[in-house]
């Protein structure tokens, strides 16, 4: 672009700065304000704000409810990632193969809506889906043999529960995003290569996947920063408002809210954002590094 | 040009397909029929045990439960007419920025795009509190701005954008268009635009549906119940100690069907693709 | 690739059209604020779905009495409620009446919260109308901020019919009998595992629950979470009542396997029949009634005493106008028509003890056991320093873990170590905040 860099240059600064201070507004500033308050001890109602220092990060190191939610979220988001990617390229790849037929529009729907239903209700329904005595995941389970479990109940399986849901939720969105992407792939580089004997498998393999490589960095960037942020689906899993707790699987979000406002520690919740940010920006790096790289190979 | 690609594979293989996407999407559905099946249900059915898919006894009662006790439908009204503008405001904003950030290369724009990616990292919840305080001094609680402020911009959709405009929008394309002596805005909205359409139309979509089911926010900042959003409307069903499942239920199967129709009219645009975009060899 | 015939579909004009539509409609919306407030419209925050028809009931004949006033009540669940209240609170932001527990201490102390006017405070002041642990609840140092509406303390609720197939006349009398009515309650299908709890423990859940119903047991054997002396306070559960409460759970639990933490558990299970006693609060009745109208069931007061937490009504509103309206608010949800009505409709105790509330119990014997208690039951309350809801957090989730652990079961010295980590733990939340001074 180099005729046009002046004129771009122009362009880009002005079309970006109006994006820009509404970012420096509504998002910019609320985090530095949020970040800045980790050095500090805040109640939210006291005008005083005593400087602490790191206190807040000294203490959450040796602090076994955060350690725990940091434990869980981090299992929670890998696998969401791990089973939400791979299933939502392979649904994609199908029901684009399958776009001319009129059920193209139900499939996509189906696996969409899911990502939209309102969580509490939602959330309900898988309730039962999990009940340990009489519900249909242990009907199904005990029709091959395998003992009930008690899926709420035991600290692992309802782990596993919370994964189930988010990835539920999940792969709706990354069908859909894959699937513009499928199609905005220029027909022209399918032609060719059919033109060169290449089968289905080497299409997907060899023009969808690299074409994709921006959409599919997008989808897993999106995955692991949402799954980080779960909140509502393991509270709603475990709340007791019908008289049947489940095990509260503690998540990050759910340990920072608790300390916001009922604890009254909004310093030490920010302390708890600060230490997601800085896990979460490395694991963005390294995804940005991984499609980079392989693209680089290819 | 058909969007169906006349591979030559048998049929035998594509029924093959539709029989395992039929499959999934119906155990996607399950949760849902539940749902839906629960609006229907009368409380002592509701309690019983197996739960039963289909009612026994279909009861409108919480439906009619809902619409009289609710404003509900103003609730929807509400979220109907917050949700678009977050989406134009989003789409505006995601298409201007994704663009500039993926087809010029200047000096700071990987800062600047690093730090907009970064921002969605933090939950909102978090810096939830000096957002609220900013829009309390400036007077808007419990208004359509106060509400919209939050959702004029999304990271991810800038992120979005950039990542489709990397290689969707051939750079020869609008070198080409320089050459012609066309303007930057042009090119942008002539060019770039036009070619963007499927990726804008999920955008609007996922933005759409994400002011659609927002919670926190509405709650503190339009904390009035008329003026509220479907989903805290939904939230005000549940108490500590017991959920009004029946209705609950039927208040969500409600605002399912706005949800469908709006996904369905907006497929429309964006399953066309490039094929339909005009931009052929 | 010829890039001309990119710019060769014209922008369709239709697409020039809606966009402006889009802006018109936009700007339209924009120049209509949501209703902003009316100058004569209250507004009522509360915590309990439930409670919604009782304020709208007092609501409307508030109209009656101010024709020009409307009152607008805006319930949610009590997590968010409690949200909003934190948030509302400092920037002047909150509801005109808002139903509170114990955190108003903290905003009336940080002068975010105005006293009660002088009409509210001559009746929570008088002992005809309230018992002196009532009015500390609305007060600090001595001044009234609040009216007090409800409170929630809690019985035994146990399933007659159970009962009487087990062989058991009537209602557990001590803490020990608690646990061999359990294991005569239970019922276990062939492989010996409960399919019916003998008595529904509180063993999972979200949050502070746990640690609250270990408190209540924990209060029949004299313990107590935190404990205050001179204004301070420490932990009072690494001893004997600590043991004991604890070791009655692990003996339930892991040795005589009277319930199981998968069981469906609580009102609900009691609803279903798949509990045979628990122990909660009277809104269980008007589920109960609701959910399971034929459930033959009775109800009993604990061994030594209940907790006790006092719901009240605040008016952070500094509009003088206003406050005066909402007060005036408050006091007619204190006539003895709608406490009457409370009780009977919704089930949460009122607690003004001049009003004649027998015709409700007559007709409702389960609540007896709430309001007839023996002499010397003792109440407890949850203090209001803020890091009662940390402290109690955390001991839950060591709870929730300790309740299961195999290790603890009939090792008296185990649970001696487990309580006093725990213990230690509070106490130095407690020293954090700057609550605590040893015993």
């Amino acid at each position: 672009m180099r005729s046009g860099a002046r004129s771009g240059l122009g362009f880009a600064l002005v079309a970006l700065a109006p994006v820009l201070t509404i970012y420096a507004t509504v998002r910019i500033y609320p985090i530095a304000e949020t970040l800045r308050l980790s050095l500090h001890n805040w109640n939210i109602i006291s005008p005083r704000k005593p400087f602490i220092g790191l206190a807040n990060f000294e203490e959450l190191m040796g602090d076994a409810l955060f350690l725990e939610a940091l434990r869980n979220t981090t299992i929670i988001a890998f696998a969401v990632l791990a089973i939400t990617i791979p299933a939502a390229l392979a649904l994609a790849a199908l029901i684009n193969h399958r776009y001319g037929s009129r059920l193209a529009g139900f499939y996509e729907t189906a696996i969409f809506i899911p990502h939209v239903v309102s969580l509490v209700p939602a959330a309900l329904a898988w309730k039962w889906v999990f009940d340990a005595k009489l519900g249909p995941l242990n009907w199904l389970l005990g029709r091959f043999g395998v003992a009930a479990q008690p899926w709420l109940y035991d600290p692992v399986l309802a782990v596993i529960c919370v994964i189930v849901l988010c990835a539920w939720q999940a792969v709706g969105y990354a069908v859909l995003i894959l699937i513009v992407g499928m199609r905005n792939i220029s027909p022209s580089l399918y032609e060719a290569a059919r033109l060169d004997g290449a089968n289905s498998w080497q299409l997907f393999r060899f023009i969808t996947t690299p074409q994709l490589k921006p959409v599919l960095l997008y989808v897993s960037v999106v995955t692991l920063i949402s799954s980080f942020n779960i909140y509502a689906q393991a509270f709603v899993l475990a709340s007791d408002s019908q008289g049947a707790p489940g095990k509260l699987v503690r998540v990050l979000v759910l340990d920072m809210l608790e300390n916001s406002f009922r604890n009254y520690r909004v310093g030490y919740a920010a302390a708890e954002a600060v230490i997601l940010l800085a896990i979460v920006l490395v694991l963005t790096g390294a995804q940005f590094r991984l499609f980079r790289d392989r693209s680089a190979a290819s | 040009m058909s969007a169906e690609r006349a591979t030559g594979a048998s049929g035998v293989a594509d029924r093959v397909i539709d029989v395992a996407l039929m499959a999934i999407s119906f155990a996607m559905l399950t949760p849902l029929a539940f749902l839906v099946s629960n609006a229907f249900k009368t409380p002592a059915e509701l309690l019983a045990w197996p739960p039963t898919l289909i009612p026994d006894a279909p009861t409108l009662d919480n439906l009619r439960a809902v619409i009289r006790e609710t404003p509900l439908f103003r609730w929807i009204f509400n979220t109907i007419a917050f949700a678009t503008l977050s989406t134009a405001a989003i789409v505006t904003t995601s298409a201007v920025a994704g663009y500039v950030l993926a087809k010029f290369r200047l000096p700071g724009f990987g800062l600047i795009f690093g730090t907009i990616l970064a921002t969605a990292i933090i939950p909102f919840e978090v810096y939830m509190i000096p957002l609220y305080l900013g829009v309390q001094a400036a007077g808007l609680l419990n208004t359509l701005w106060g509400l919209l402020i939050a959702y004029l911009v999304m990271s991810f959709g800038i992120f979005l954008i950039r990542q489709y405009a990397m290689t969707s929008i051939p750079d020869e394309l609008i070198e080409a268009a320089r050459v012609d002596g066309a303007g930057e805005w042009w090119i942008f909205l002539r060019v770039a635009l036009p070619l963007m359409r499927g990726p804008l139309g999920a955008l609007g979509v996922l933005a759409f549906f994400q002011a659609w089911t927002a919670f926190a926010w509405p709650l503190v900042v339009a904390a009035k119940t008329e003026a509220q959003v479907i989903e805290v409307g939904l939230a005000l069903f549940q108490t500590g100690f017991t959920v009004e499942l029946g209705r609950l239920s039927a208040a969500a199967a409600v605002a399912l069907v706005p949800s469908v129709v709006f996904f369905a009219v907006m497929r429309r645009n964006f399953v066309r693709g490039v094929a339909a975009s005009g931009m052929k060899e | 690739m010829s890039a001309r015939d990119a710019f060769a579909p014209p922008p369709g004009p239709s697409a020039t059209r809606r966009r402006a539509l889009c802006a018109a409609l936009a700007a339209t919306l924009m120049a209509a604020p949501l209703p902003a407030l009316a100058q004569q419209k209250l507004t009522l925050w509360s915590g309990w779905t439930e409670l919604k028809p009782f304020y709208e009931r007092v609501a409307a004949q508030f109209k009656k009495k101010h024709p020009d006033v409307d009152i607008s009540v805006e319930v949610i669940a009590l997590r968010e409620h409690e949200k909003r209240i934190a948030l509302a609170m400092p920037s002047g932001a909150a509801a005109d009446i808002i139903e509170m527990q114990v955190e108003y201490g903290r905003y009336a102390e940080a002068g975010l919260l105005p006293p009660a006017n002088a009409a509210a405070t001559a009746f929570v002041s008088d002992p005809k109308h309230f018992d002196k642990f009532v009015q500390d609840a609305v007060s600090v140092s001595g001044k009234v901020y609040g009216v007090p509406l409800f409170r929630g303390q809690t019985v035994l609720f146990y399933n007659t019919d159970m009962f009487a197939k087990a062989g058991l006349s009537g209602p557990p009398k001590t803490m020990e009998d608690y646990t061999t009515y359990a294991e005569k309650l239970t019922q276990r299908d062939s492989a010996g595992k409960p399919t019916v709890s003998g008595w529904s423990l509180r063993l999972s859940g979200g949050g502070m629950g746990i640690a609250e119903k270990f408190w209540i047991n924990m209060h029949q054997y004299g313990g107590a979470v935190v404990r205050e002396k001179n204004g301070k306070w420490f932990a009072d559960y690494a001893n004997e009542a600590g043991r004991k409460t604890l070791k009655q759970y692990l003996d339930n639990v892991i040795v005589k396997k009277t319930v199981s933490p998968e069981m469906k558990a609580d009102a609900e299970a009691f609803s279903l029949g798949q509990t045979a006693m628990f122990i909660r609060e009277s809104w269980v009745i008007g589920d109960i009634a609701k959910k399971a109208p034929g459930l033959p069931y009775a109800t009993a007061p604990l061994p030594k005493g209940s907790i006790v937490i006092p719901v009240g009504l605040y008016v952070p509103t500094k509009d003088a106008k206003k406050a005066a309206l909402a007060w005036d608010y408050t006091l007619m949800a204190n006539e003895p028509e709608n406490l009457v009505w409370l009780l009977d409709n919704v089930g949460w105790l009122p607690n003004r003890k001049d009003v004649d509330y027998s015709g409700v119990i007559k007709a409702k014997p389960a609540f007896e056991a709430f309001v007839n208690y023996p002499k010397d039951h003792s109440f407890f309350t949850l203090p209001f320093i803020t890091p009662v809801s940390e402290v109690l957090t955390r001991l839950a989730a060591r709870l929730e873990k300790g309740y299961l652990d195999p290790a603890l079961a009939g090792n008296d010295a185990a649970i001696d170590a487990f309580l006093k980590a725990a213990a230690d733990e509070t106490n130095t939340i407690l020293k954090r905040e700057g609550f605590y001074g040893a015993p």
